[in-house]
């Protein structure tokens, strides 16, 4: 069985293949705009979360300034309702 | 009103033969044809058609894999090409510190977004996907190109799309030409960019029977304007750029330029969606010669439209006959679209290129595979091999869309 990803590789993984991000300054305490991570990057990273995990993620959610809040928030709604 | 001179400062070109503008006009001279037969591997059933790619082209090497990846592939043409005009004209693209904000763009498309909204289609009806990702809709907008161009070079002026079928970016560059006369921007970009290959649209062309056959063999030659057993036109992609500059400023920063914009004249036959008239396009010619100030003997020169299909060709020879009257046996015409194609919202900018290359280099592009002129299509001095050292003063480009839409584009060489 494939093992299960962690969020913050997902993450990384995203965003070296999307914006050429290195990986390396893909850290917890990164701000997402010092990544050029806007709105409509942080809604395609959800979107990515919703495939691989089937998940549904309500409109109003409050939006993540940091990859460790992103990571918190991914973690706690796979774990709801994965 | 005071008018200002219109100076063409830059060329950007993303065509099936390369981004050079030089080396794109040299290989229409030496009549070397782009199309080729296209096989994909649509379901239910592939494509299979003589088609014009532009092959070479990579969105990730041009523009970066980050930006890349927010746009359509009209969108990824469109901005390399306008990138390749801007830095011909000796721009730098970065704009901190300069004041851009009266500077525009105004871009042609006929098709727009089409590929990533069919793209989204696919995934819902055929993957049986329930969502579509948050980029699609920005990939799928109609103005993605000229916002795009905006974004990147720093312009706060008109930023505007005009799609007008088959006539798109050549109305595009005419109301650029317009602004910049008036004094309202002293730069603008114009032009534009289209990918046809989307399963619908292709399919859409098909039924409407109006595109060129030929097999794998066949296709480099299947495009034959004005000749007696044409059958039609080719698709193809391809971005094309302008930069019109106020002709004070151009030389006011030493700017080099290719020639000069003198005159727009556009038209509406007012009759039939598909079916062209002869007297509406011949008031577009008229237009142009009127605004330009120039005679029917001023014009060395025109592009044609010249698509190929059975009903076009001979009634875009009929207005040039009516709009040039006993200078016409004598008027030089090619229609290069049988070496390069038809790519649709970007043809007018394609051939405005054409235009201006033909003035600056003084030589004349043939309309390849005439061999066997059609009675229809006489009356003009038809461009059968290519023409150099010529003594060229001033050219028209044509574009003459459905819906009767008519623009007509007038240059003038630098002395």
């Amino acid at each position: 069985m494939r093992a299960i990803m962690d969020s913050l590789t997902i993450i990384r993984e995203f965003l070296e293949s999307r914006l050429e991000v290195a990986p390396e300054r893909v850290l917890p305490e990164a701000k997402l705009d010092d990544l050029d991570v806007d709105s409509l990057r942080l809604a395609e990273i959800m979107f990515e979360f919703e495939e691989r995990f089937n998940l549904t993620l309500h409109r109003n959610l409050k939006s993540p300034r940091t990859v460790g809040e992103l990571v918190v928030l991914m973690d706690r709604l796979r774990s709801e309702q994965g | 009103m005071t008018r200002r001179r219109v100076a063409v400062t830059g060329l950007g070109l993303v065509s099936p033969y390369g981004g050079d503008p030089g080396d794109f006009f040299d290989r229409l001279l030496a009549g070397e044809s782009a199309i080729r037969f296209l096989r994909t591997d649509d379901v239910p059933r592939p494509l299979a058609m003589p088609f014009v790619s532009c092959a070479g082209f990579s969105a990730d090497a041009v523009l970066g894999r980050a930006l890349a990846g927010t746009l359509d592939r009209f969108a990824q043409l469109g901005l390399a090409a306008a990138f390749a005009a801007w830095d011909d004209a000796g721009f730098p693209r970065q704009a901190a510190g300069l004041d851009r904000e009266s500077w525009g763009v105004a871009w042609g498309t006929a098709l727009g977004g089409t590929l990533a909204y069919e793209k989204g289609y696919r995934d819902l009806w055929q993957r049986g996907r329930e969502r579509l990702s948050p980029l699609s809709l920005i990939l799928g907008l109609n103005n993605a190109a000229n916002a795009h161009i905006s974004i990147q070079l720093g312009l706060g002026g008109v930023s505007m799309t005009h799609t007008v079928a088959c006539a798109s970016s050549a109305i595009a560059i005419g109301e650029a030409f317009r602004r910049v006369r008036s004094g309202e921007a002293p730069v603008m970009v114009s032009g534009g960019s289209d990918a046809p290959q989307a399963y619908a649209v292709a399919r859409a062309w098909e039924s409407l029977r109006v595109l060129a056959s030929g097999d794998e063999d066949e296709a480099p030659q299947c495009c034959r304007p004005f000749s007696v057993d044409r059958s039609g036109l080719v698709l193809g992609e391809g971005g094309a750029a302008l930069v019109l500059e106020d002709w004070n400023h151009a030389v006011a920063r030493g700017a080099r330029i290719h020639g000069e914009m003198v005159g727009y004249g556009t038209s509406c036959d007012h009759s039939h969606l598909v079916r062209p008239d002869a007297a509406g396009q011949a008031r577009a010619l008229a237009a142009a010669l009127a605004d330009a100030g120039l005679a029917p003997g001023d014009i060395d020169y025109v592009n044609a439209h010249g698509t190929a299909t059975p009903e076009g060709d001979p009634v875009e020879v009929a207005a040039l006959r009516a709009a040039f009257g006993d200078r016409a046996a004598r008027l030089p015409v090619s229609a290069t679209k049988s070496l390069h194609g038809h790519q649709l919202g970007a043809a007018g900018a394609v051939e405005a290129i054409v235009t201006v290359l033909a003035l600056c280099e003084q030589a004349l592009p043939p309309t390849a595979h005439l061999a066997d002129l059609d009675p229809d299509c006489a009356g003009v001095d038809h461009v059968l091999a290519a023409r150099r050292g010529q003594t060229l003063r001033a050219a028209l480009s044509n574009s003459f869309a459905f819906g009767g839409s008519n623009a007509v584009l007038a240059f003038r060489a630098v002395a």
